[in-house]
């Protein structure tokens, strides 16, 4: 693998926006689940609106816990995030509302496995849909009609009423992708949706989020363990290392624009990658 | 097998034996009185045969009053076990809700049947009152354990979104614990039924309002018959129940596609 090989990379979902507002700022992150052992370490980190940002770490780096922090499931320990100038917190009732903006893709989905495709991605718009009616699980034409046209964006079309248990892993991915859609998200925020698919299918799942990202003009903050696969779709990639972030690089038109390390070289960023793949 | 098994099941058998003479079970009685199936069988043949067009309406009434039961019983117990679940809720709501299922449940049914019948009167209405409230605390109490078994990825995942409770609870809890929900209520129907048998022995309607009677007045040939009814019934809901449970529920929580 070198980083060369990156310049073959799709330009598709490529955003071209200009980058006007930092729409994530990270400002001294740390994290942890007990007091003791930190998962996340004084993380600093800016993300412009509309750009395709990628995180890449080992499993156990902390990757996940830095997207649970962002759309406010859990907070830091120390630190300071601002997710649209607002401290992200699920019991905020003002943060709350802009959580219907956060399409959140976890490791697993998360996908409602007894429900039909259709039933699973309206849960995208329940935001829109008062108590009583979304207690029917009644939703206006509109809605109805919305998610029809994400179904067939994601190529879902013909299964809209399948159970979710009698589909490929690649499907169930595209019903996840979808409901985040339903959403009408500014940030989509996707954790490792690619890993434990085979190498076709991974592309066809990144496509599918790359023309999102383009046409829908959101951020895309996604958790990879694959850095050649960040490289290929990222504008800017982070390398996450226990918890620490040892490298930011930006990408443009498949070259390295920048790079942004303080204690490792280009080759032992990649060697670290590259001995992972081996194993 | 070691000797401290052996001591173990030694001592369990010595308990039962002393127990049984306790309690004055005495096995010899039951050798001496199996004849008297031969004259309740004899009996039975005696039986004129349109008392068993009585014993199917009653047995129907008995159905009609362990479905009542069951449904508005379930109907209750939703919304508690909604309340009563860890997960959905902070301690000052599942707490006193949890306290409330445990005091039902102390009771058997037919101890909330003789309650009723002091309340209500004699009659189904007080078995149908007690089915209802068996049905609240047993259902209640597995309910809120399959809720509090929801996976908690879709649960997470929903909530990210930043949905309301009654949202949640509309779209994630229901669907994920609604196979549960009807494997629980096939058994309630069944078992109630089986319950709504006997709550006539204390003048709760039902069938069991027959059987105590023509016991009473030795007509043993005539109680044999209903309770042959109840038994061909419960045999008939336990076989459906278990090809519902075959279709719907084993292969959904499998995954698997459900034959229709």
């Amino acid at each position: 693998m070198s980083l060369s090989k990156s310049s073959k990379v799709k330009t598709l979902g490529k955003s071209s926006a200009i980058f006007t507002k930092t729409i994530v700022q990270m400002n001294d992150v740390s994290a942890s689940y007990d007091s003791k052992n930190y998962v996340l370490k004084d993380i600093k980190m800016s993300i412009d609106r509309g750009t395709n940002y990628a995180i890449v770490g080992h499993s156990g780096s902390g990757k996940s816990t830095l997207l649970r922090l962002i759309n406010g499931m859990m907070n830091p320990t120390s630190g300071k995030i601002l997710v649209d100038y607002q401290t992200p917190n699920i019991s905020d009732k003002k943060f709350k509302s802009f959580m219907h903006k956060i399409g959140y893709i976890p490791q697993n989905l998360g996908l409602i496995k007894n429900s039909t495709v259709l039933e699973n991605i309206l849960i995208g718009a329940l935001p829109r849909v008062s108590g009583f009616n979304s207690f029917l699980k009644k939703f206006s034409d509109y809605e109805i009609d919305n998610a029809k046209k994400i179904l067939k964006q994601v190529s879902l079309e013909d299964k809209a009423d399948r159970k979710i248990y009698m589909l490929s892993g690649g499907e169930k991915r595209r019903v996840a992708i979808a409901r985040a859609l339903v959403q009408k998200p500014e940030i989509v925020l996707a954790d490792e949706i690619v890993s434990e698919l085979d190498h076709v299918t991974a592309r066809e799942i990144m496509d599918v989020l790359a023309e999102a990202q383009a046409t829908m003009k959101l951020t895309s903050i996604m958790v990879h363990h694959d850095l050649q696969l960040a490289l290929e779709y990222a504008d800017r990639v982070a390398v996450i290392k226990e918890g620490e972030k040892i490298l930011e690089i930006g990408v443009e038109g498949g070259r390295i624009v920048d790079f942004q390390s303080g204690n490792y070289t280009q080759r032992e960023i990649l060697e670290m990658f590259t001995n992972e793949s081996k194993e | 097998m070691n000797q401290k098994n052996n001591l173990i099941i030694g001592l369990i058998i010595a308990g039962v034996v002393f127990m049984s003479a306790n309690v004055d079970a005495d096995p010899r009685d039951f050798v001496e009185g199996l004849p008297n199936i031969g004259i309740m069988l004899q009996e039975i043949t005696e039986v004129d045969s349109s008392l068993f067009v009585t014993a199917f309406w009653s047995m129907l009434e008995t159905i009609q009053m362990a479905f009542i039961g069951t449904v508005v019983g379930v109907t209750i117990a939703l919304p508690l076990s909604l309340l009563a679940a860890r997960n959905l809720n902070n301690k000052f709501v599942y707490i006193p809700i949890r306290a409330l299922l445990a005091a039902i449940r102390t009771f058997p049914s037919i101890l909330w049947a003789i309650l009723f019948v002091i309340i209500v009167g004699l009659g189904p209405f007080a078995g149908v009152l007690a089915i209802i409230m068996y049905t609240v605390g047993f259902i209640a109490k597995l309910q809120y354990e399959a809720i509090e078994a929801v996976d908690i990825d879709p649960m997470d995942a929903v909530s990210a979104i930043g949905v309301s409770k009654l949202q949640l609870i509309r779209f994630v809890v229901l669907p994920e614990s609604a196979s549960h929900l009807l494997s629980q209520i096939l058994y309630i129907f069944d078992y109630n039924i089986r319950q709504t048998s006997i709550l006539g022995l204390v003048g709760a309607g039902g069938i069991g309002f027959y059987i105590i009677n023509y016991i009473k007045f030795f007509e043993y040939g005539k109680a044999a018959v209903f309770m042959l009814v109840v038994l061909v019934t419960v045999l008939i809901i336990d076989w459906v129940s278990v090809r519902i449970r075959d279709n719907y529920i084993i292969k959904s929580q499998r995954g698997m596609q459900v034959r229709v």
